[in-house]
């Protein structure tokens, strides 16, 4: 097929998509618009950087990286996230809406700067030669594909727990939610924490995965790419940013055909994304209709045999 | 003799340059339904969110058997025993009917972590019960054949009785109702009337009630405080605050006895 061309390699970076999606959706999910995502990703990428390439009993000098080191990576980057995320959230959490939004902007750039200009962080020329656990792009998606699964499942599990529905009625209604008793400003917080984590963990994965890191991965660029993707996607369940963190990433690439106009193409997707479907693509309502549709099409199926 | 179960003392509060609610007393005894009144802008929403922490006091204490509660967040007095509605509805819109009161029973729905994310047989049990008593609230305010569309899609009064649902879920005490009666219809506000005094028998409640409502107010309540201008101005039976003199100037102006 001319024009779908789907290689592993864009399928790495929409998996990547989707996990960074998600990581913009759990403070979302509670009316948090915490643009800090990349920053994190950044930290997570950096850390799998430095310890690959600086810690020799990790294994880089084997000819295939160990899994279990970029596993062990995978931990410490999300342990670091979420100690920063603890510390930085108990502040920046007391701030609402869009005040809250340039606030995490700032600590995007923060940590940019500081990488961009530290020599021991690879400074302005980057870390090279980053060991790889995998020979080909397709082990990457294979293990990608795993923790995206299990990200997801754990999601589902969240969102059907009392701390899922809280969230949510943090986001229609913060100062009612508090007297109904929940203790709001912990539930924000460990939203924070766990996107915090999750960023990390992706930026392990893709520091491995493009061989090299610098400073100009996760900048704020990214804090409204991803930002798109949830908007695109929806903001309600976890399917939604999933969706959008695929479609989103996989679109430039599917609109190459088109020329020099597929950046004009994405933006006008982004542009009327939010007009024509303005909760998102994924909404609980269109998730129950779904079930409903398969759930009939199945007893049809079976009476056809 | 106990102390009162809720007690102002000398509560004020300033908005700037504004008192909003001037060194008012009262004490609330268990099991009353104690209403205040008064003129728009007296301060009677104030005194709420003061009660519920979500206004700071200026001066003066909150009392809740005898100990401070001022000062403390929101949630924290809720846990507390005191739940409120409020007077411009704050339901969840995008929650369903049901999911209002499931989030009143946020504290009761408390489950270990693990066993909760594995989905174990004990937590779906604890889930399904949580379901039914939530169910069973919404009966009790009549709401149970709409516990499944999306609570910004009910009507006003069933907005406000799904409002007193989802406060009692939260197993108070001490009920503070906000003009539960706005924008009911004379039947509506007799059988909202029926409503409280059937939820005070049942769940051992005081409540506390805000009502423009005058001849409502006089029939429910115990006793009335009446403000004017953010100070108590009135306080006692409904037949004594009928006949005091301030009362009648403050709702009919100077002379206007008669």
């Amino acid at each position: 097929m001319p024009g779908l061309m789907i290689d592993a390699s864009l399928l790495q970076q929409m998996l990547i998509g989707a996990l960074l999606a998600l990581s913009v959706y759990l403070p979302l999910r509670c009316g948090q618009l915490s643009l800090a995502t990349p920053g994190f990703y950044a930290i997570g990428g950096t850390l799998a950087a430095l310890l690959s390439t600086r810690v020799a009993a990790l294994g880089a000098a084997e000819p295939v990286y160990p899994l279990s080191s970029v596993l062990l990576e995978m931990l410490l980057a999300g342990l670091l996230a979420a100690g920063l995320a603890v510390g930085i959230g108990s502040v920046v959490l007391r701030l609402r809406g869009v005040y809250l939004a340039i606030a995490t902007i700032a600590l995007v750039e923060i940590l940019r700067v500081t990488t961009l200009n530290q020599e021991s962080l690879g400074g302005a020329v980057g870390i090279f030669g980053i060991p790889q656990p995998f020979l080909a792009p397709e082990g990457y998606v294979v293990f990608t594909l795993v923790v995206l699964a299990v990200v997801c499942w754990l999601c589902d599990r969240l969102e059907r727990q009392r701390i899922g529905l809280a969230m949510e009625a943090i986001r229609d209604d913060e100062l009612a939610a508090a007297c109904q008793g929940i203790n709001t400003d912990r539930t924000k917080l460990v939203a924070f924490i766990l996107s915090a984590a999750l960023a990390a963990v992706a930026g392990v994965i893709s520091a491995h995965f493009l061989n090299s890191w610098n400073a100009r991965l996760g900048n704020f660029d990214a804090s409204i790419t991803t930002l798109a993707f949830v908007v695109f996607g929806g903001s309600r369940t976890w399917p939604g940013p999933v969706l959008g963190g695929l479609l989103l990433t996989a679109l430039p690439e599917l609109l190459r055909p088109v020329g020099d106009l597929r950046l004009v193409v994405f933006g006008l997707v982004i542009l009327l994304g939010p007009l024509v479907v303005p909760q998102g693509l994924v909404t609980p309502e269109r998730l129950k209709l779904l079930r409903r549709l398969l759930r009939r099409a199945q007893p049809a199926r079976e009476a056809n045999r | 003799m106990t102390a009162p179960l809720l007690q102002l003392d000398g509560l004020t509060c300033r908005f700037g340059g504004l008192v909003a609610v001037n060194d008012v007393s009262l004490a609330v005894q268990e099991g009353e339904i104690f209403g205040l009144i008064g003129p728009n802008g007296a301060g009677k929403t104030t005194v709420f969110n003061l009660i519920t922490g979500l206004t700071p006091v200026s001066s003066g204490r909150v009392l809740w058997r005898g100990e401070p509660i001022h000062g403390l967040d929101p949630a924290r007095i809720n846990r507390l025993g005191l739940a409120r509605t409020f007077q411009n509805l704050r339901l969840f819109p995008s929650l369903s009917v049901l999911e209002n009161v499931l989030v009143g029973l946020h504290r009761e729905a408390a489950v270990p972590l693990l066993p909760a994310l594995l989905g174990s047989a004990a937590v779906r049990a604890r889930r399904r019960q949580l379901r039914e008593r939530a169910m069973e609230l919404l009966a009790l305010v009549d709401l149970a054949d709409v516990a499944d569309p999306p609570a910004g899609s009910l009507s006003y009064g069933d907005r406000r009785r799904l409002e007193i649902a989802r406060a009692l879920a939260t197993g108070p005490r001490l009920l503070l109702l906000d003009e539960p009666a706005a924008g009911m219809n004379p039947s509506e506000k007799d059988d909202l009337c029926a409503l409280i005094g059937r939820l005070r028998q049942r769940f051992d409640l005081t409540v506390l009630i805000i009502e423009h409502h005058v001849p409502l107010m006089m029939r429910l309540c115990d006793r009335l405080a009446v403000l004017n201008f953010g100070e108590r101005i009135a306080l006692g039976s409904p037949v004594e605050v009928r006949h005091d003199p301030r009362v009648i100037e403050a709702y009919l102006g100077p002379g206007g006895k008669g």
